[in-house]
């Protein structure tokens, strides 16, 4: 234990310090000594450890996990869990700012980096969710609602006094936390907002972010009743404010990764970026994760001006629609094995032109700020959304799209084959539609991912235009 | 004389089958027809009122809809909506085809992919009409009540006419007269033996998706009125069964016929087309658009989409099991509804806690699964009557 803590960046007075806590919770998860071997083999595969910045991310994972499940322990007398709900780890961070007895978190990025992606350790806890009522097969639960019921039903993280989720991408969220209010008597909560925008409006969002918003003021009413403090607009302009910087150090590492050849960053590592700027933090610590990010982006500039890269330069250049494998690295490093760039993947893409940042000018209510998550190609119809990703895939400047929907998510799913039909009408570059369920590593087969990706290399490289 | 030999049955028979040419002569008059998605959150009365011809496009049950789909959504998408789907590019159901405009309600996750996918083809007029998920905040009435309200602009647009209040307080008064119609028939199965079945209710509701509404009310009255006085369809110690569930689509009567087959009588369906449409009336007084939005966004039995819905329709399902008299439960799901599955499971608990049977069956619209569901619904049908025995 105490050499994979040195693996992931701790110092020996931190591990003096940590090691009861983290080993208190790697023993709850089943974490045997041989998982911990396999664990370092595990890092050492799909990350790059050697990269400055990236074994201090992982490190902040297995703190910001260990503090979750430890928090009723350690005395923290409100806990509230954001499941799937954009926008939640700013209000979240406006409660850190004000007390430090009230424990927030955003259900799971750290937790599936942590126990899918390190230990490979979520099957688990995906069977006890299938145990109870999300059952296994054709009807195809999401991945990321089993880990949340799978998690309460081996009482493996303390019950909050709230969880909270958004509609803004799904029902399944939405039913699955009213299901456990239900059967768990846990307390549970959310905002909506309406998924009615037709593409005669794009790329008028205004009056979906409007309704968020007001479903987002009441949702703060509704903690303020937990955490009995008032939440002001000011705070949470202070929370949003305080983030900027994460915002901005991703943008960074964004445009480095959208312009770079050979591309400076595998998609593995894009996503545990990714982690470090969704974790609710107080406005004094905020300054770890930020100081991760930066740290990463300036090796990557150097990698960029040495012509190292994650892949050999002029590497065919794919964008990849859904976010990243979020527990299972395998799929992602394989893609990189074979020499395929993933440049991006949909996350964070603005109507109307794909880029990182929301058009036109910003909202003055911090709520409807909070609500611009709507505004991107995920929360879209399927209109809107092809029309954003065909932006995005022009200034991406990419090869090819490899669409591996999560059979999980009806909403991303269903538009598959049409997004398909529209990107190749209107770019004539190739798609490769993959079915994947992006939380549950059981979808990954090797050989059969290998030979399709091989070919679809062929593919893009063969379809691409003359110089 | 049984109910399918009652003479305004026949009529209607007649009536259905001659409604595709009468909907398409009155499209050369000028008259729109408006195609709707089901789930009760599209209020018809706007579209009847804009003097455009309602038409509920609900069509599911058969297989070649289904598969048709495919070349656009995945299978991970319900049968129902790739029927949807798959029926317009078929072009063989006449509805599908004729409509001018589609209003898609943005209920469910797998539904509003349908009005998104018709949307997407950019051949019809879609107006996707938007129903808030969280329907408890005053604030989601206000949306969902300008959104009726550009509907209304919408269908005014299309057709070319006012709808005034009068116009929608008429229209209001028609389909509350259908709504307390199917009501009282449906309150008759209250008897052992219940006077009608519950494939020739659904059937009758079925054919209000495309009858004429003002000839399908005069139907139901008749019926109502032959039926207070008519023998039983069943015997008397036929199990009495309680049906819920998403939806039976018009066409997708294996489950029921199968339950019939097996001696059970279903007495009540607890399901978007069933009771949720028709227990309900439309206050018809004050302002009407804000009543049309309160009586199907509020009132209503809510669908599974609407947040914090299990337990409200747990608790109405158990008063219909006390008030139709009912021993045991057929929750039928179509496949890949995953929001009813996970459901389902509470429900079962629940029940269960209650001395209710349930079973729960999943299907899609092939012939595949007809042996195993026939088994499954006659072992179930056979444990609840030797429960009653023993009692």
């Amino acid at each position: 234990m105490i050499e994979l803590l040195k693996l992931c960046g701790f110092t020996d007075s931190e591990i003096e310090a940590q090691l009861p806590r983290v080993a208190a919770v790697f023993s709850r998860f089943g974490v045997t000594a041989e998982d911990i071997e396999r664990g370092k083999q595990r890092l050492n595969k799909y990350y790059d450890l050697e990269m400055p910045g990236v074994r201090q991310a992982v490190r902040l994972c297995i703190k910001d996990l260990t503090n979750m499940v430890l928090a009723r322990e350690e005395g923290k007398q409100k806990v509230i869990y954001g499941f799937m709900a954009p926008g939640f780890e700013i209000l979240g961070s406006a409660l850190l700012s004000k007390s430090s007895a009230v424990h927030v978190a955003s259900l799971f990025p750290s937790l599936h980096f942590v126990i899918g992606c390190v230990f490979d350790k979520i099957v688990p806890i995906l069977e006890a969710a299938e145990r109870k009522w999300l059952k296994s097969g054709k009807i195809a639960h999401c991945g990321n609602v089993k880990t949340l019921v799978g998690l309460f039903a081996l009482d493996l993280i303390p019950r909050p006094d709230l969880l909270v989720t958004s509609g803004f991408l799904c029902d399944t969220a939405p039913k699955a936390i009213d299901l456990i209010q239900e059967l768990y008597g846990i307390p549970t909560y959310y905002y909506d907002s309406c998924h009615d925008r037709e593409f005669r409006e794009y790329p008028d969002d205004i009056r979906v972010t409007g309704l968020a918003a007001k479903s987002l003021r009441r949702f703060a009413l509704k903690v303020q009743e937990v955490v009995g403090f008032e939440i002001t607009d000011d705070m949470l302009q202070e929370a949003i404010d305080a983030r900027g910087g994460l915002s901005t150090a991703m943008k960074n590492i964004h445009n480095l990764m959208d312009s770079g050849d050979p591309l400076p960053l595998s998609a593995n590592h894009d996503l545990l970026c990714h982690t470090m700027s969704t974790l609710p933090r107080g406005k004094s610590d905020t300054g770890e994760p930020l100081a991760i990010l930066n740290t990463i982006y300036e090796a990557m500039q150097d990698r960029v001006r040495k012509g190292i890269g994650a892949v050999e330069k002029g590497a065919p250049r794919v964008l990849a629609l859904n976010p990243h494998h979020m527990n299972d690295p395998r799929m992602e490093h394989l893609l990189g094995e074979l020499g395929i760039a993933l440049v991006s993947s949909e996350t964070g893409f603005f109507a109307p032109h794909g880029e990182r940042d929301p058009a036109g000018e910003k909202p003055a209510d911090p709520y409807e700020k909070l609500a611009q998550s709507l505004r991107t190609s995920l929360a879209q119809g399927l209109s809107a959304r092809a029309a954003i990703i065909i932006e995005a895939c022009r200034r991406l400047n990419v090869d090819g799209v490899l669409d591996k929907y999560h059979v999980g998510c009806r909403m991303g799913a269903a538009d598959a084959m049409l997004l398909k039909d529209a990107i190749t009408q209107q770019l004539g570059i190739p798609v490769l539609l993959m079915e994947w369920e992006g939380f549950d590593p059981r979808a990954y087969n090797e050989e059969q991912c290998r030979r399709r990706l091989e070919l679809f290399k062929d593919v893009l490289i063969s379809s691409r235009q003359p110089e | 004389m049984t109910l399918m030999e009652l003479r305004e049955l026949s009529d209607l028979d007649t009536h259905l089958g001659n409604r595709p040419a009468q909907l398409r002569a009155a499209q050369r008059k000028g008259v729109k027809v408006v195609g709707f998605f089901p789930g009760n959150y599209v209020p018809e009365e706007i579209i009847y009122a804009s003097g455009a011809l309602p038409i509920c496009l609900a069509r599911g049950g058969s297989p070649e809809p289904v598969d048709a789909a495919l070349t656009e959504v995945p299978d991970v998408i319900c049968p129902f909506v790739r029927a949807q789907v798959g029926e317009r590019l078929l072009k063989t159901n006449p509805y599908y085809g004729m409509i001018d405009m589609l209003v898609a309600p943005i209920t469910c996750q797998h539904l509003k992919k349908a009005g998104e996918i018709w949307e997407y083809h950019g051949d019809k007029e879609i107006f996707k009409l938007g129903v808030p998920h969280q329907n408890d905040a005053e604030f989601s009435l206000e949306y969902y009540a300008d959104r009726l309200r550009v509907m209304k602009d919408r269908l005014e647009a299309l057709t070319g006419n006012e709808i005034t209040d009068e116009k929608l307080g008429e229209a209001i008064t028609l389909y509350n007269r259908i709504r307390g119609l199917l009501r009282e028939v449906s309150l008759l199965r209250r008897a052992a033996p219940p006077p009608i079945s519950s494939l020739e209710f659904v059937k009758l509701n079925h054919a209000s998706f495309y009858a004429d509404p003002v000839f399908f009310a005069d139907v139901l009255d008749s019926v109502y009125h032959e039926l207070q006085g008519e023998k039983a369809v069943t015997k008397a110690e036929a199990p009495r069964l309680l049906l819920l569930g998403p939806n039976v689509a018009d066409g997708d009567y294996k489950v029921l016929g199968l339950v019939a087959a097996a001696g059970g009588e279903i007495v009540a369906e607890e399901l978007c087309e069933g009771i949720r449409y028709y227990w309900h009336d439309i206050e018809n007084e004050g302002d009407l658009r804000r009543s049309l939005a309160r009586g199907y966004l509020i009132d209503r039995l809510p669908c599974a989409f609407i947040r914090r819905s299990a337990k409200k329709r747990l608790d109405f399902a158990l008063k219909l099991v006390q008030d139709f008299d009912v021993s045991g439960i057929i929750w039928y799901e179509i496949l890949q509804c995953e929001v009813y599955n996970a459901e389902s499971y509470f429900f079962a608990q629940r029940m269960r806690e209650h001395n209710v049977p349930m079973l729960i069956l999943e299907s899609d619209y092939g012939t595949a699964d007809v042996g195993q569901l026939r088994t499954r619904i006659e072992a179930f049908i056979e444990q609840i009557r030797k429960a009653g025995d023993n009692d």
